[in-house]
């Protein structure tokens, strides 16, 4: 098993109209053995603008506190939060940086832009940037997920559908995955609100 | 290296020798050995092809009423599930149940083999083959093609005239008789509970509930086991299926959710 699969992981992030919606599974786990049934695997940066990391846990974590110390910094400077697409940019630089010992990361990131405008891109471990217009997904479960995704999409989807949607499409892909899956996290958010949900899933 | 060929002899047909097309071997149809310079290599590769195996969780234990044989149901390729609905209890014959573990391909055949055999034993001898013959035939079939990629890890259950009978039989070719068996990758968390909650005086229906909850424990912690959990007990008359649970189920029937005071209730999702 690569060291991608070390830990199992599934995100996916979808756009709807004027929102977005961002999800993961729940396990960590050492190759086949599970460990825990409640890893956070999103995070939120600012309150319209969420980034979840794939891959290697340990990678993420510091990944992330990477990522937070950037941006607060940048608060203090720019007096403002950032926007999707700049974060998008400032991860794909930090990635880059360490091309020849990269993180074992895949990120996602979604948020809502200039106007309220959803923004989802994703990224491989060395940063090249991926945007999508409608969703994007990272993980031990991508192909599955992308099947799921592609079926499942529809363009223009208010916050309710959306929500139905991304749950449905993570949980029939972790489904077919050895080392994801034990339950799913589902973050929804527009302009005026952020709802966090946890999804009831097959616990095997 | 002479396999041992017995295996094939009852689909041998009455072809002579001589009567081949090549003319050349003069030993009954057998497996075809690949034609390669490196042999050694080549069958090593093959190994290594079919090696991730053994994702699963199987169970077996005697007890006071006869053997409790439990399985989970999931099949996975590296880790890709590729199934949720394997049977990996095979039914030897009315009495006598396997179990499989490792190759999927490899248990099947080699378990209706067994069956094949087992029954002409009866035939020739007019009485049912003991569990101790068939796992030794198993056995020595498995020895012979010992270190040639084959991947078996099966636990051969029944009852005969000395009673309940279990033995653990694998493609290394050891051969152990026990109480208790767990095999696969999800063994050690099905050891854990069937180890503190065994008692050899158990009722049947306990003992069926306990290799149901070591099976479902297993594949909570171990990835590549789930699906469906099914238990058969093995008694004097024979073998009888007792439960085919979906995990998923069984899950929130042991841990049920508890509802906590949101606004918003969110609605059944499960994709399974």
């Amino acid at each position: 098993m690569s060291i991608f699969e070390y830990n199992g992981s599934a995100l996916v992030a979808m756009v709807g109209k004027n929102c977005f919606a961002i999800a993961s599974d729940r396990r960590l786990g050492v190759q086949l053995q599970t460990i825990a049934t409640d890893f956070q695997r999103i995070s939120k940066i600012h309150d319209k603008l969420f980034i979840g990391l794939s891959g290697l846990a340990t990678d993420a974590q510091t990944l992330y506190q990477r990522l937070v110390f950037r941006h607060k910094l940048y608060q203090l400077r720019e007096e403002r939060d950032m926007k999707p697409e700049t974060f998008a940019s400032l991860v794909s630089a930090l990635l880059y940086e360490k091309r020849f010992g990269p993180y074992f990361c895949q990120p996602v990131i979604a948020g809502l832009g200039d106007g309220d405008k959803p923004f989802i891109c994703t990224m491989d471990s060395i940063g090249a940037k991926e945007l999508a217009k409608d969703f994007v997904v990272a993980g031990t479960a991508s192909e599955s997920l992308y099947g799921a995704c592609e079926s499942m999409f529809k363009p223009d989807m208010e916050a309710e559908e959306l929500f139905e949607t991304i749950s449905q499409a993570l949980l029939s892909s972790v489904d077919r995955d050895c080392l994801s899956g034990w339950g799913g996290h589902v973050y929804v958010v527009t302009p005026t609100e952020v709802k966090e949900r946890i999804l009831k899933g097959r616990m095997d | 290296m002479k396999l041992d060929t017995s295996g094939l002899e009852s689909f041998s047909t009455l072809t002579a020798p001589g009567d081949d097309v090549a003319g050349e071997f003069s030993a009954p149809p057998s497996f075809q050995l690949p034609n390669s310079n490196d042999f050694d290599g080549f069958v090593k590769e093959a190994i290594q092809m079919v090696k991730p195996a053994k994702g699963t969780t199987t169970l077996a234990f005697i007890f006071k009423h006869g053997v409790i044989v439990a399985a989970d149901s999931r099949a996975s390729m590296g880790g890709y599930i590729s199934s949720q609905s394997v049977k990996k209890i095979i039914e030897i014959n009315p009495y006598m149940l396997g179990t499989m573990a490792g190759g999927a391909a490899d248990c099947q055949f080699w378990h209706r083999n067994l069956g094949i055999k087992c029954r002409l034993h009866e035939l020739a001898n007019k009485r049912r083959i003991s569990v101790t013959g068939a796992s030794k035939l198993l056995a020595n079939i498995l020895y012979s093609y010992r270190g040639m990629g084959l991947s078996v890890g099966t636990m051969i259950a029944g009852w005969d005239e000395t009673g309940p009978g279990l033995y653990y039989v694998d493609s290394e070719g050891g051969r152990l008789k026990g109480n208790r068996f767990s095999v696969g990758s999800g063994s050690p968390y099905a050891y854990g509970v069937l180890d503190s909650g065994y008692r050899y005086d158990l009722s049947v229906e306990e003992a069926v509930e306990l290799g149901r909850r070591a099976i479902y424990h297993a594949t909570f912690r171990d990835g590549a086991s789930g699906g469906v959990v099914s238990v058969y007990h093995v008694g004097p008359e024979g073998w009888k299926k007792w439960t085919g649970d979906d995990v998923g189920d069984l899950h929130y029937q042991y841990f049920p959710v508890v509802p906590s005071t949101v606004e918003q209730e969110m609605a059944e999702a499960t994709g399974a």
